[in-house]
């Protein structure tokens, strides 16, 4: 049980200047962090929103401090933009009496899987998962993101389990594409979990226009578009579809976050 | 260490009370913040969470998303009372991020101006060309973008900003050190799209 009253955590993700929901799980893992008590101090930081990247080293106290990237995966915001707005220089920084440890992302961590099969059973309680095709949901053409690998890494993952009848990748931007879900499901059942760390524009409006469950342009923010997780199931083209919000909104990742400070210290443990 | 939140205490016993659009007075709960504008109104909405902060401070009369939190479009209507300055400090971190620790360190000379020109230096991606702005165009951004917003700069195009830091008697200045990225987005638009 990690217990760091003398380090400070910081929670970097990416944030939005359009989207009010983007850095939400970021901010709502942290608050969970601060109600555990388990660090200090608790901040978040964003690419796109305050406090920033540049602003966060001057709203801590300790000088202790673990930086977590709320990211999927490793890529150009993990290992470009962070360490140059943090000024790191590698996994310790030593800076004028302080120490930056910085941890991986949490899509790297090997809880994701768990997380990812939770909210598979969470979004269709009951299902039987042998007569299910589950899809893993990634952007995909991110140019400087592995998402891609990470996602795949993932249903590789859940596929050695041999729990659901199948599971796939599918992307929004490349193929294998989640538009043609109907041709690639073999089962009757299908869930589909979209591998992003927030609720956004992608998850309420285009994968659920690709999947056939939408019409085009609700408007991301409308009551209409953030209504698409309640209408489970979906029936059409021969299937019944559930559909799930973003991993990222999911609570248990307060715990992937502190997971990813504890395997930092056991890799760095003098 | 140092200690943001003993210094606040410190802080509001010697008379501070204002932070941006928001004053903070004791109370017999501890203390209470609210829209400055609204500082004779009796028909406030309470709340008693410094989480709640996060909520009031993220969009405006309207509905509006505030990316930009030192944006003086804070929503007005509500009341928050807090039992003491470690919630206080907390509250203050979602209304104003970063704010009580950039204006500490800025009292003990240890928040460095960032010029315009080196922010942009160091952008890759879809931000690099935001190098190319030219010193014109940057002052008219300047000018129109950060007139929207309540922080004073360190900072200019090429240097220090020469301008002091000034703050009325009782108010914790809001301090921009470097430039924001909503600002670097705005100099993408300058540059790709020259008026």
């Amino acid at each position: 049980m990690l217990h760091k009253p003398d380090s400070a955590l910081v929670i970097a993700g990416h944030g939005s200047t359009v989207n009010t929901d983007s850095s939400a799980p970021t901010f709502d893992h942290a608050e969970e962090i601060v109600r555990r008590g388990v660090f200090g101090e608790v901040h978040c930081c964003f690419w796109k929103e305050e406090p920033s990247f540049q602003q966060i080293l001057h709203a801590i106290d300790r000088d202790d401090i673990y930086v977590v990237p709320n990211f999927i995966s490793e890529g150009y915001f993990t290992r470009t933009v962070i360490p140059r707005e943090l000024e790191l220089e590698g996994a310790i920084t030593k800076r004028s009496g302080r120490v930056i440890k910085y941890c991986d992302p949490v899509g790297n961590h090997e809880r994701m899987t768990e997380l990812l099969l939770r909210r598979a059973a969470e979004v269709a309680p009951g299902l039987n998962p042998r007569e299910t095709t589950l899809f893993i949901v990634g952007h995909g053409t991110d140019l400087n993101e592995n998402s891609a690998v990470a996602a795949k890494r993932e249903v590789e993952r859940i596929a050695a389990l041999g729990q659901f009848g199948q599971v796939l990748n599918a992307y929004m931007e490349e193929e294998p594409l989640i538009s043609k879900w109907h041709e690639a499901a073999a089962h009757p059942n299908v869930i589909v979990v979209p591998f992003f760390i927030s609720d956004g524009l992608h998850s309420y409006e285009d994968i659920p226009v690709l999947l056939g469950i939408a019409d085009e342009s609700p408007g991301a923010a409308s009551t209409n578009a953030k209504n698409i997780f309640q209408r489970n199931p979906y029936h059409l083209r021969g299937h019944t579809l559930y559909y799930a919000s973003a991993i990222g909104t999911e609570p248990l990742f307060a715990e992937v976050i502190l997971g990813q400070v504890a395997a930092f210290d056991a890799q760095h443990a003098a | 260490m140092r200690d943001l939140t003993e210094r606040l205490t410190t802080w509001l016993a010697e008379g501070g009370e204002r932070i941006g659009q928001i004053v903070i007075r004791r109370v017999a709960e501890g203390f209470e913040l609210r829209h400055a504008d609204d500082a004779a109104r009796d028909d406030l909405v309470l709340h008693t969470s410094a989480d709640a902060a996060r909520h009031l401070a993220n969009l405006d009369d309207v509905g509006n998303f505030r990316p930009l939190k030192t944006a003086p479009t804070l929503a007005r209507g509500w009341r928050l009372v807090l039992p003491d300055a470690a919630s206080l400090r907390r509250a203050l971190d979602y209304f104003y991020p970063a704010m009580l620790g950039c204006a500490e360190n800025f009292s003990r000379g240890e928040l460095p101006a960032v010029p315009l020109r080196e922010k942009l230096a160091r952008q890759t991606g879809m931000y690099r060309v935001t190098q190319q702005i030219t010193d014109a165009q940057a002052r008219g951004m300047i000018d129109r973008f950060c007139a929207g917003c309540l922080k004073q700069r360190l900072w200019e195009i090429a240097g220090p900003n020469p301008q002091r830091v000034t703050s009325a008697a009782g108010e914790l200045p809001l301090i921009c050190h470097e430039a924001c990225n909503l600002l670097v987005a705005e100099a993408r638009k300058v540059v790709k799209n020259p008026a």
